[in-house]
């Protein structure tokens, strides 16, 4: 995960922090980052504007151990970086909780089939990592809304047609009204 | 059980209010102004009321797995408060209940409030639509629940102050041709209507004008999508008051700060800037002669001779979380409950008072709601906005009343939040995250996959709610059980509910019309009522299965009415038993109708404050009063 730590990653050349560029700083927990653009569909630098990278990061590790993520970036690796070729049940329980982590911001149960496997000696429930993990959730940004009690948009912003409707109603019913 | 001296407040009050939340800050603040002094005893805590600790509540949401109303409040054990986390479905129908409230009914109360400074107005919704004419006199008129023993024409310039105390903002013309309800000619709110949403544009486009029936034979019902008035700062209409305009109220606690609703779309449980109102805004413009304490549980009222009540005992704690506490009583010539309907009446029945009409604790009542929901077929910018921003107001009254219970149909903007837990429970679904950890997860989609599935349908969601008039019923009540009891040894809430068939054929009336809705709007219906751990609301009825939610709307408990034979409070809310004891709120409502009830408490507690003003003046006689105007700023 931590370059450091060195476990396989998916995309060795995005995920690791050699900081081969003598210009740019070694960026952290790259390779965390690299699976995370791959379970989630969003791109480093969304990601890294959450300020959670190193949060979701420890909270994984803390979560389900250092070797239950090193098999599980293992088995990504093996999957070809795709995280939906991985065939093995616990390695793919810690891909849904960790992508459940990035979009809600909540650690989620995970099966109890996987917490028996990990032999996990915590509870298995599931826990808003920190309230800044809830508003930074990336479930509101999928449709263009924001976490509600957080960002809000403006007064009136709520009449407005949202991205890809129509700016006036169309109608259904009848034609050509309004 | 007396303190003795030691523990008597040695400042003798005019009058005491027990409740610092909606109705009771109301009173206070109209009685302080008159020059009374005032004590209100708060069983809460008092941390919403300045900044850091208003924040520190917003934080708690947050961090909140189960963002329902009460998450951001912290627990207290020494006034315990219920949650709707409390009840959890059982398989095949059926409902346990944990928590603060014992329940025995067939059907479960699901519905919870708050103990703390501000009340259950810090997560109310702030929908304030005023009740209609007819709902004053449904017994009268349609043969079922109970009468008012005044009207709409009663109320109407206690609900004009009301809107006023509240700064509601609203389209008096529309309310008037869309709702059927009177206002005085040129009356307008205090500010201009707050925005319909986009969703709400949507549906008056393809439902305005179309009609429904209940009943294949059945009349036509027309629909008409009308905006619903808000305690919510908008825009000031400077037409307000005479042209005099309205300035509104900004946050409490922070001098200087305050904004239109900027849409945080969390009005439930908590808004963020406080544009919605609360009542510690009015605390905020009290009078000196109010005093507020709280950690303050008031445990009975005390009895003079002659069937008048001397003032209150209570239990004053420092720790809410470790609740050690010291008896003290307080007096004053008048007593106010302003509780909640189910904490006066607890106190009504541990004090053993106003029990000669045998009506303490009945005919409890809420606004049972049914949510049908589904996928419209573009986006409609769902989770932004006000939670609801309009209604169609068409089955609020008329002579289908007499058969089933009127409804008025909520334009949910917060997609599936409500009926399904969205958007973490399509999260969850999608990656094949099962809630029964124990059952084989489904594989699951990830990356772009997962991103555009989820942002293709959950900007689609939309939901009605449906609110249903509850008729007073005597059967379904609190009691209380001495075996039962909370950490200060009060007696807790033991509930009593059910359903009449008058309400479900109102739900069965409204799946028929929501059906028909949806067929209109071309939309996917993807509502589905089932038992379960979730649904502890479900039950079947004419071979259909409906699951409701509770609307956190309590009433009925200290009913009003005309003659002391047959209810606990007279049109003033005040005791038939004891002429110096009041309780207010929705306690007192005969019915509900089909009104968010809040509005109409307000109006009540401010006609309340009259009376007691003019029982004052009797009771102190005119050297008071001249002292009182002395006395004024």
């Amino acid at each position: 995960m931590n370059g450091r730590h060195a476990a396989p990653t998916p995309d060795p050349g995005h995920g690791t922090d050699d900081g081969s560029d003598p210009g740019k700083a070694p960026e952290d927990h790259a390779g965390f980052v690299a699976v995370s653009v791959r379970l989630t569909g969003f791109d480093e630098f969304d990601l890294r504007a959450t300020g959670l990278v190193r949060l979701y990061h420890d909270t994984t590790l803390d979560q389900v151990g250092r070797p239950a993520v090193g098999r599980f970036l293992a088995d990504l690796d093996a999957a070809g970086g795709d995280p939906d070729r991985i065939t093995d049940e616990t390695s793919r329980d810690i891909a849904r909780a960790i992508t459940h982590l990035w979009y809600l911001g909540v650690w989620p149960q995970l099966a109890r089939s996987t917490h028996a496997a990990l032999r996990r000696e915590r509870a298995n429930t599931a826990f808003v990592v920190s309230p800044e993990a809830y508003t930074e959730g990336l479930v509101w940004r999928t449709f263009h809304g924001h976490p509600p009690g957080a960002k809000p948009p403006g007064h009136g912003t709520w009449a407005a047609a949202p991205p890809g409707a129509p700016v006036r109603p169309v109608a259904r019913r009848t034609e050509g009204a309004a | 059980m007396s303190a003795g001296p030691a523990g008597r407040d040695a400042r003798r009050h005019d009058v005491i209010v027990v409740g610092a939340g909606m109705a009771g800050s109301l009173l206070a603040k109209q009685l302080g102004d008159q020059g009374w002094r005032v004590l209100v005893l708060e069983a809460g805590t008092r941390t919403l009321d300045t900044w850091p600790g208003y924040l520190d509540a917003l934080d708690t949401y947050y961090a909140a797995t189960a963002k329902v109303p009460n998450a951001p409040y912290r627990p207290n054990a020494a006034a315990p408060s219920p949650s709707v986390l409390d009840l959890e479905g059982l398989p095949a129908g059926g409902y346990r209940a944990h928590g603060y409230f014992l329940q025995n009914g067939p059907l479960p109360y699901s519905s919870d409030y708050l103990r703390a400074t501000g009340g259950t107005a810090m997560h109310w919704m702030g929908i304030v639509p005023r009740m209609h004419p007819e709902d004053f006199a449904v017994r009268r008129r349609y043969g079922y629940g109970r009468d008012w023993p005044i009207g709409y024409d009663d109320l109407e310039p206690h609900y004009r102050a009301a809107e006023r105390a509240l700064g509601v903002a609203g389209d008096a013309d529309e309310q008037r041709e869309g709702a059927g309800l009177p206002f005085p000619p040129g009356y307008v709110y205090p500010m201009r209507a707050i925005p319909r949403s986009y969703l709400d544009a949507v549906l008056a486009h393809r439902l305005d004008g179309a009609a429904v029936r209940e009943r294949p034979d059945g009349p036509d019902t027309v629909l008409r999508v009308v905006a619903t008035p808000h305690a919510r700062n908008g825009t000031p209409d400077p037409r307000y008051d005479g042209g005099r305009g309205h300035r509104p109220a900004g946050a409490a606690g922070l001098p200087n700060y305050g904004e239109r609703c900027v849409g945080n779309a969390s009005c439930v449980p908590i808004c963020p800037v406080q544009a919605k109102y609360n009542p510690l805004k009015t605390q905020a413009t009290w009078s000196p002669r109010v005093t507020l304490v709280d950690r303050a549980v008031v445990s009975r009222v005390l009895t003079a001779a002659n069937g008048r009540v001397r003032g209150v005992e209570y239990q004053r704690y420092d720790d809410p979380a470790t609740p050690a506490h010291t008896t003290r009583t307080a007096e004053a010539d008048i007593v106010v409950l302003a509780a909640h309907a189910i904490e006066n009446a607890r106190l009504l029945l541990v004090s053993r008072l106003a029990g000669s009409s045998g009506q303490v604790g009945r005919n409890l009542m809420d606004h049972p709601m049914l949510l049908t929901w589904g996928l419209m077929d573009q986006q409609v910018g769902p989770f932004r906005g006000p939670g609801s921003t309009s209604g169609l107001e068409s089955f609020r009254t008329g002579p289908a009343r007499g058969t089933r219970a009127p409804f008025r149909i909520e334009i949910g903007n917060w997609g599936w939040s409500w009926p399904a837990g969205s958007p973490g429970t399509d999260v969850a679904r999608l990656l094949g995250i099962d809630a029964d950890t124990g059952r084989p997860r489904g594989r699951g989609v990830f990356g772009k996959k997962l991103r555009e599935s989820l942002g293709r349908d959950l900007g689609r969601q939309f939901s009605l709610q449906f609110a249903f008039e509850q008729e007073a019923e005597s059967r379904n009540r609190v009691t209380i059980d001495p075996s039962h009891r909370d950490p200060l040894g009060n007696p807790r809430p033991v509930l009593t509910y059910d359903l009449s068939e008058h309400v479900k054929r109102g739900m069965a009336a409204a799946r028929t019309v929501s059906d028909q809705i949806f067929r209109l709007l071309g939309a996917e219906d993807r509502t589905g009522y089932a038992p379960g751990p979730l649904a502890p609301g479900w039950f079947r009825h004419d071979g259909r299965d409906y699951v409701f939610n509770g609307a956190g709307h309590g009433g009925g408990t200290h009913i009003m009415g005309t003659t002391a034979r047959t209810s606990v409070v007279d049109q003033w809310q005040r005791c038939w038993d004891h002429p110096n004891l009041y309780a207010v709120g929705c306690g007192s409502m005969p019915s509900m109708g089909t009104s968010n009830p809040s509005l109409t408490m307000a109006a009540l507690a401010l006609r309340s404050g009259e009376r007691i003003h003019r029982d004052l003046r009797e009771l102190k006689g005119p050297a008071t009063v001249g002292r009182q105007q002395g006395g004024r700023p």
